[in-house]
């Protein structure tokens, strides 16, 4: 494996793993953070999160990763699994997002 | 009507289509509760009227099939897929010894249809009544023709409507004629698929293989740890030591049916399903592919002279995310700014 897409992974997992934080300790998901895989659904079903939960999200990435988000609808599209919003965290590091 | 027309209609208007994948169960008596409760992985907290997403597993803790567990007062209905009528029933009556139940297989006498799309609501609610907007997802309930199951696994709203089979071709065909101005479309299985793949649901019917559990498929959202149910044993050893997990993946074609996919030269996985996205003009599909690697955003990957990249779930943006059935119509859908179907890709 190369050492950037090394790289990436560890920087994947580091964003998950505080995700997964997120959702147990915040949100009070009883789930160990092997058993929160990253393509599950966040809300309806899979975990089944609220709008409350969305609100304490839309925080918990301003506080942890420095993402500040508009009060957007579209950011809908960013809360459907820790991965896209993995892929969100990214992209605005990169400085890709134009929300 | 091809299959991108029926994919579009999916992800645009309305589709009716039979539910021949699905089959039910009805369990009766003072211990169903019991006896689903034996066979449900996920904990078995559900109210009249609800639905509870779940799974059966083998004792090897491999999906047989992709359930919904029905609280209808005292009974129980078991929506399922994946098993015939036959096997479900003689799955429960497996695993119901020493219980006092009635087990009784819905699939000789009635089937489903299933009707999906961002505006599948507004079909329902003309052969209903408009109160069924409020219906929440994973509920249900009765009319006097059958009973209206709001679930569907599209991304978009979606209702599977079980009733006798005798009335099946009458209802179809009210669906389709009331449906004419939300401009309705009759859909195949193969398009109500590849319209599920998109949105990251699980295909019992075509991502299972031997060896695989909730573990590798990341399903362990439809499972309770803590657990005694059919295959718990097993999962635990795989929750230990996973034989790798699932990721979504695109390229610039279809990938053949367990095709290796190799990284860097060497063997990394193998896929389990692959379509043609319309939605997306791309190849998607699901691969299993080994723990260190199963992340989403990786490129690199090929399957035999086919790049390959894994991309995270779901693959689209669904209109039904933005479509409100308390200020939304059909007729309006022009006059609304919805986001595009695909995420930005970064």
């Amino acid at each position: 494996m190369s050492p950037d897409l090394a790289g990436y992974i560890a920087e994947r997992e580091q964003i998950l793993n505080g995700l997964r934080g997120v959702l147990i300790d915040r949100m009070r998901l009883r789930r160990e953070p092997d058993e929160i895989d990253p393509d599950a659904p966040l809300f309806g079903a899979g975990f089944a999160l609220d709008s409350l939960d969305a609100v304490e999200l839309v925080v918990c990435l301003d506080t942890m990763f420095g993402v500040n988000l508009p009060d957007n609808a579209l950011l809908r599209q960013h809360m459907r699994s820790l991965n896209t919003l993995v892929d969100l965290v990214l992209a605005y590091r990169r400085g890709h997002v134009a929300l | 009507m091809s299959l991108s027309e029926q994919v579009a209609a999916v992800r645009g208007s309305v589709t009716v289509s039979t539910g021949e994948h699905l089959v039910c169960a009805r369990v009766a008596g003072g211990d169903a509760h019991e006896l689903l409760d034996r066979v449900s992985p996920r904990q078995l907290f559900v109210r009249s009227g609800q639905m509870l997403h779940t799974l059966l597993l083998d004792d090897a803790a491999k999906p047989l099939a992709d359930v919904y567990i029905c609280c209808d007062e005292d009974d129980y209905l078991v929506v399922a897929e994946g098993m015939t009528g036959g096997e479900l029933a003689a799955y429960l009556a497996r695993h119901a010894q020493g219980l006092a139940v009635e087990i009784a297989d819905l699939a000789q006498s009635h089937a489903f249809l299933c009707v999906d799309g961002p505006y599948a609501w507004e079909l329902i609610a003309d052969i209903t009544t408009p109160d069924i907007i409020g219906v929440p997802y994973l509920s249900f309930f009765r009319d006097d023709r059958f009973v209206c199951f709001r679930a569907g696994k599209t991304g978009e709203y979606g209702y599977d409507l079980l009733l006798p089979r005798d009335r099946v071709g009458a209802t179809r065909d009210q669906l389709l004629s009331t449906g004419i101005r939300l401009d309705v479309r009759a859909a195949e299985r193969d398009a109500l698929d590849l319209a599920a793949l998109e949105a990251g649901f699980f295909n019992v019917r075509k991502q299972v293989r031997p060896g695989l559990t909730p573990v590798e498929l990341q399903l362990q959202w439809r499972v309770s740890a803590g657990r005694s149910y059919p295959g718990s044993a097993v999962l635990e050893q795989h929750r230990k030591s996973p034989r790798g997990r699932v990721a979504m993946i695109a390229s610039v074609r279809e990938l053949p049916i367990d095709a290796a996919i190799e990284l860097g030269g060497e063997r990394v996985g193998s896929v389990l399903d692959s379509g043609w996205s319309h939605t997306r003009d791309e190849a998607i599909g699901i691969a299993l592919l080994d723990v260190a690697v199963s992340h989403a955003g990786l490129r690199g990957f090929t399957c035999g002279d086919i790049a390959v990249r894994t991309i995270s779930s779901p693959a689209i943006n669904n209109r039904s995310l933005y479509v409100d059935p308390q200020r939304h119509s059909f007729a309006a859908r022009d006059k609304v700014d919805f986001p595009p179907l695909v995420r930005p890709s970064w």
